[in-house]
């Protein structure tokens, strides 16, 4: 299983912000390491869903704000190693629309948030079709 | 040309060797692409598709601008040291009440790949495909159970009575089936999972199929009532649709079993009858009508059956059974249906279907009774007599009364004759338990119905074990000195 190091104040920020977005859906990227062993969460970046129709159990991150985390990361001696978001009311397992977008290399923690309160946070990772789930660690 | 710099996003910089930007010359930003495709094997398949436009998934960006508002791939690079940004497109989301679904259900069934399903079949799983009949017409996995996707929870069990059996549940494309073995688990099937790919997956890998014979829209339209019923259902409405019924003659009890089989979809249906309509045959024979006096009978019922059903092939003999044609007649038929009202006949159906192990439904009215039986000594489950283990030889004329001679009901063969074609169609599917050593008589002026058992004659002269066949007897000579 492959590991995910998250602090917990960025994991706190991750859930504050997944709360405060309620009930739409909340996304941003993950800046950090890739070491052999795990991936290190440094920094988390905010980005705007912009998904046109659907924010409630969609996300699309605004092309820019991508730009901005590849172009922050760079300058930090870091890389964009992930994409998190929440799941309102749902659990935080990836859905197919997630496996569909996702790309291979990135984790993928997902915030599960029912009824306003963030109850549970997973990580997974794709590879080859489907996802595994990675452990997370602070 | 310009210089360009173009900055690769994690997610392909697996193509690039880790680097996080390339320098290349190009005058467009297609050009761009196709120099860094050059230099990094299979990266440009990430982001164009193969006919060579921009993937859906990636922007490009030139400084602050996507391209796609540019103008696309064609748009010209401005000037040396310009930045293009491929930009993955990121997105997902928990999605409709349909995607969160099938979500929670991969979650809670395990799925198999085809190969892997194919060899858990051989070792006695249970391969079920749940497709509609029209897409299970275009092929289905060999020996799998086609239980339909509507009535699965409530057939399974008969096909298939153990639930610590593996079950294999398929579908088209691997969805349906996850929310069908779902239903089988809370049925309490112990062991079911999902074929994941479905049934496009287990024919893309080359998977053995067969395409299976199915019912055409009209069919399905017109036999729909039985195709709901799981002891029918579409593998018996198509031994319906093969099967071959020859009725004696097309009176009172030829008619109504003749009309109601033809309705059933029984494929073929021969009848046997010399006679021509008579107008006092019309208070009873329902397969004719005034038109038609003085028509030969078989005419007549042919009319009648292919408006009624006109995919029923219908066979016609003008013709008295004899010795010399009753084999000819009888042979390759899968039921005799027994309406014939004179004794001559009735012997020599019952010796020709003892002979051929053809069973005979037989039926006879008299006045406000009538009564039904089975003759069929082949039957494999009991062992019955035959017509001649009953009566080895016809009563003297005199003592045989025909419809002519003692009157008969009208009606009364209507119900006779649809007994006879409810156990025709129980023979032709295997259902029930048949007359077979039974007989069923009605009383219609009491309104009762009793049932008497029927023994084997062991000293038979026609079905006692051993016996070679004795030959067939005209008895027409007979009753026509008797007369």
């Amino acid at each position: 299983m492959a590991t995910l190091r998250l602090p917990a104040p960025l994991r706190d920020k991750l859930i504050s912000a997944a709360q405060t977005g309620y009930p739409d859906e909340v996304c941003g990227l993950l800046l950090g390491r890739q070491d052999a062993d795990a991936v290190t969460v440094c920094a988390v970046h905010a980005a705007r869903n912009v998904h046109p129709d659907r924010t409630a159990d969609r996300f699309l991150i605004e092309a820019q704000d991508y730009l901005d985390a590849e172009y922050e990361a760079a300058a930090s001696g870091l890389q964009v190693v992930g994409v998190w978001h929440s799941h309102p009311d749902h659990p935080p397992r990836p859905s197919a629309t997630d496996r569909e977008f996702a790309w291979a290399g990135w984790s993928y923690p997902i915030v599960a948030v029912n009824a306003g309160v963030a109850t549970e946070l997973r990580s997974w990772r794709l590879e080859g079709e489907t996802f595994d789930e990675e452990e997370v660690l602070s | 040309m310009s210089r360009v710099i173009v900055r690769i996003p994690t997610p392909l910089r697996s193509y690039t060797d880790g680097a996080d930007e390339v320098e290349v010359e190009a005058a467009t930003v297609g050009d761009a692409l196709q120099a860094l495709a050059h230099r990094h094997e299979g990266l440009l398949s990430r982001v164009c598709a193969a006919d060579g436009s921009l993937r859906p998934f990636v922007n490009i960006y030139l400084g602050a601008d996507n391209i796609r508002d540019l103008g696309g791939l064609a748009v010209a690079l401005p000037h040396d040291g310009a930045v293009l940004a491929i930009v993955p497109a990121v997105a997902g989301g928990a999605g409709g009440a349909r995607e969160r679904r099938i979500t929670e259900l991969k979650a809670s069934v395990p799925e198999v790949g085809p190969r892997e399903a194919l060899a858990q079949q051989a070792q006695g799983a249970a391969l079920i495909d749940v497709r509609e009949a029209d897409e299970i017409a275009q092929g289905s996995p060999r020996g799998a159970f086609r239980l339909g996707r509507g009535f699965l929870e409530l057939r399974v069990e008969e096909a298939i009575p153990d639930t610590d059996r593996p079950l294999l549940i398929m579908c088209g494309g691997g969805v349906r089936s996850l929310f069908a073995a779902e239903g089988l688990q809370r049925l309490g099937y112990r062991k079911v999972a999902s074929v994941a790919g479905g049934f496009s997956r287990w024919k893309a890998e080359g998977l053995p199929f067969e395409t299976p014979r199915g019912l055409d829209p009209h069919a399905r339209e017109r036999y729909a009532r039985h195709l709901t019923m799981p002891e029918v259902g579409e593998a018996g409405q198509r031994r319906l649709l093969d099967s071959r019924v020859l009725l004696i003659g097309a009176g009172g009890l030829g008619s109504p079993a003749a009309l109601y089989l033809a309705a059933a979809g029984v494929g073929t249906l021969g009848i046997v009858d010399h006679d021509v309509v008579d107008r006092s045959n019309l208070q009873r024979q329902i397969l004719h009508n005034d038109e038609r006096i003085g028509q030969p009978k078989v005419d007549s019922a042919r009319r009648t059956l292919q408006g009624l059903n006109p995919s029923v092939d219908i066979a016609t003999w003008a013709e008295r059974l004899t010795s010399a044609n009753v084999e000819r007649i009888l042979e390759g038929y899968d039921v005799v249906v027994d309406g014939s009202d004179n004794f001559p006949t009735r012997y020599l159906v019952n010796d020709a279907c003892v002979r051929l192990q053809i069973p005979c439904v037989h039926g006879s009215v008299y006045r406000f009774e009538g009564q039904v039986t089975v003759f069929w000594p082949a039957y494999p489950t009991r062992r019955g007599p035959c017509y001649r283990c009953l009566y080895p030889e016809p009563p003297p004329a005199e003592f045989a009364p025909s419809c002519a001679d003692a009157g008969v009901l009208g009606v009364l063969p209507g119900v006779v004759g649809l007994l006879e074609a409810v156990e025709t169609i129980k023979l032709l599917l295997g259902l029930g338990d048949p007359l077979v050593g039974r007989l069923l008589h009605y009383d219609a002026l009491r309104a009762r119905f009793d049932e008497y058992r029927l023994a084997a004659n062991p000293d038979c002269a026609l079905c006692a074990e051993g016996r070679a066949f004795p030959g067939y007897v005209d008895y027409d000579a007979f009753c026509a000195t008797a007369a």
